[in-house]
């Protein structure tokens, strides 16, 4: 029994494995928007409309295009990628190893530290030394580790974007977050999925109301996105929600 | 400094990225395409977590850790995998063309890493592919492989799939049976809200399948 599962597998995996006739994603993408020139375009239509496995190719590719995460999804998907972006300022904030103190040890699960400590670490020496320069003129450029009270405005901090998120029933009526104890005010957008601006407006609350305008062009199946920026009292930018996605569904 | 801009639109900056570090909003970097975020990484080296590469990341973390958590069901799993995809593009970036779109790019590593995933964490059979075995009848002559052994044709197996099942269910098929993706994952992935998700249609298209294939065999006798 578990034999002949095993070669039932083993056949249809050859016949529904990618051949060298199959498109690529990005060849999917392009003739999925029409921009696949001539004379390529023909003989891929033709194969993609008799393969399943281009099919199913083009159908995740759209999926994970729109992916936007269904209501028990949200907090998982807020959670982690708070914790990506909260990974990613520590690694562009930390210093070069050697001028770590010793003892700072890194966490053990970082994959980007593991991998890419070096890298971000010298970035931030070199974009830290590369402002002296232009600020100490006449001076020898120094590998210091970057003071709080350098002009370097790094975003660090992130703000935890309560709603609108993932499928709606109804258009929302504001938007929400929490509050960020860095910000004096917050800058918000509303955007379409290619980052086209549809509404922004700034407020030192930790919600807003959406104006009737633009709810009106909040319609069922389309996608939209937004996101809080923080500033401090100076109007610098110093903490930020990513994007958010939502949509009503159909 | 401009960015490809194939797609995205054409908008520049001027200023050198070691310099616009100091002065950079929120604004500056939100008015940028993709392609533009890219290309002001490359040329300040390439290296490290720029302030560009912070931002084209954030623009896809909701893509891609969505896509990882419907994948792994879990989230600490999720996180290291979108972590995994993240650095992968990281690393990759300097081979990235600027002709496509980054989120196209962004899926081709994604979908590359969650598949090396599932055939860390999975045993090639679930448990539900014995309920979908037991469902249907044991008859060796109407497994769907059989137009394989008798005929050793790609083609023809893509052609029955193409004629007798639904688009969902060759998806199903397709996932399941080429890529040894599990069936909760399936579902998961596809976003079906049937009650047993892939499961109902791998058994509707494994019965389908069956049922065509003498009819498939008796029309390629006729032909031969």
């Amino acid at each position: 029994m578990a034999d002949a599962r095993s070669r039932e597998r083993s056949l249809l995996r050859k016949a529904l494995s990618p051949s060298h006739a199959c498109a690529t994603p990005l060849e999917l993408d392009d003739l999925a928007d029409g921009l696949l020139a001539q004379p390529a375009a023909a003989p891929l239509t033709d194969h993609v409309s008799d393969c399943a496995r281009c099919q199913t190719e083009l159908t995740l590719l759209k999926e994970f295009e729109n992916a936007a995460p269904a209501p028990d999804e949200e907090s998982a998907v807020r959670w982690i990628s708070a914790r990506l972006e909260r990974r990613f300022s520590e690694a562009s904030a930390r210093p070069p190893p050697f001028l770590a103190r010793h003892g700072a040890a890194l966490p053990r699960r970082s994959v980007f530290t593991t991998l890419n400590l070096g890298g971000f670490a010298v970035a931030a020496a070199t974009l830290a030394g590369a402002v002296m320069i232009g600020l100490r003129e006449g001076r020898a450029p120094e590998l210091a580790q970057p003071s709080p009270a350098a002009p370097i405005v790094l975003r660090s901090a992130g703000i935890t974007a309560l709603s609108p998120f993932g499928d709606l029933d109804a258009a929302p009526n504001e938007l929400r977050w929490e509050l960020q104890t860095e910000a004096a005010s917050y800058s918000v957008q509303v955007m379409e999925v290619d980052h086209a601006e549809l509404w922004s407006a700034e407020t030192r609350d930790a919600s807003i109301v959406l104006p009737p305008a633009l709810r009106a062009r909040i319609v069922p199946g389309k996608p939209l996105l937004w996101e809080v920026v923080g500033k401090d009292a100076a109007g610098r930018a110093v903490a930020w929600s990513g994007k958010q996605r939502f949509r009503i569904r159909r | 400094m401009v960015g490809w801009g194939a797609r995205g639109q054409q908008k520049s900056c001027s200023t050198p990225a070691w310099l616009v570090v100091s002065s950079c909003d929120g604004g500056v970097l939100e008015a940028l395409s993709d392609a533009d975020l890219v290309s002001n990484h490359l040329a300040a080296g390439g290296s490290g977590a720029s302030i560009w590469l912070q931002e084209l990341f954030r623009r896809h973390y909701t893509k891609v850790v969505t896509w990882c958590l419907r994948v792994a069901g879990d989230r600490q799993e999720a996180y290291d995998l979108a972590q995994g995809v993240f650095v992968k593009a990281q690393c990759h970036l300097g081979a990235f063309r600027g002709d496509s779109k980054v989120s196209t790019w962004l899926y081709s590593i994604t979908r590359s890493e969650c598949l090396n995933y599932l055939k860390s964490r999975c045993p090639l059979n679930d448990a539900l592919d014995d309920e979908v075995a037991e469902a249907l009848p044991d008859d060796p002559e109407s497994r769907p492989e059989r137009v394989l052994e008798l005929h050793s044709s790609v083609q023809a197996a893509h052609a029955l799939l193409d004629r007798e099942l639904t688009d969902t269910e060759k998806r199903v098929f397709v996932l399941h049976y080429g890529d040894d993706v599990p069936l909760l994952t399936i579902t998961r992935l596809l976003g079906l809200e049937n009650p047993s998700g892939a499961k109902a249609y791998l058994v509707s298209a494994r019965r389908k399948l069956a049922r065509a294939l003498p009819r498939w065999q008796a029309s390629e006798k006729l032909t031969a």
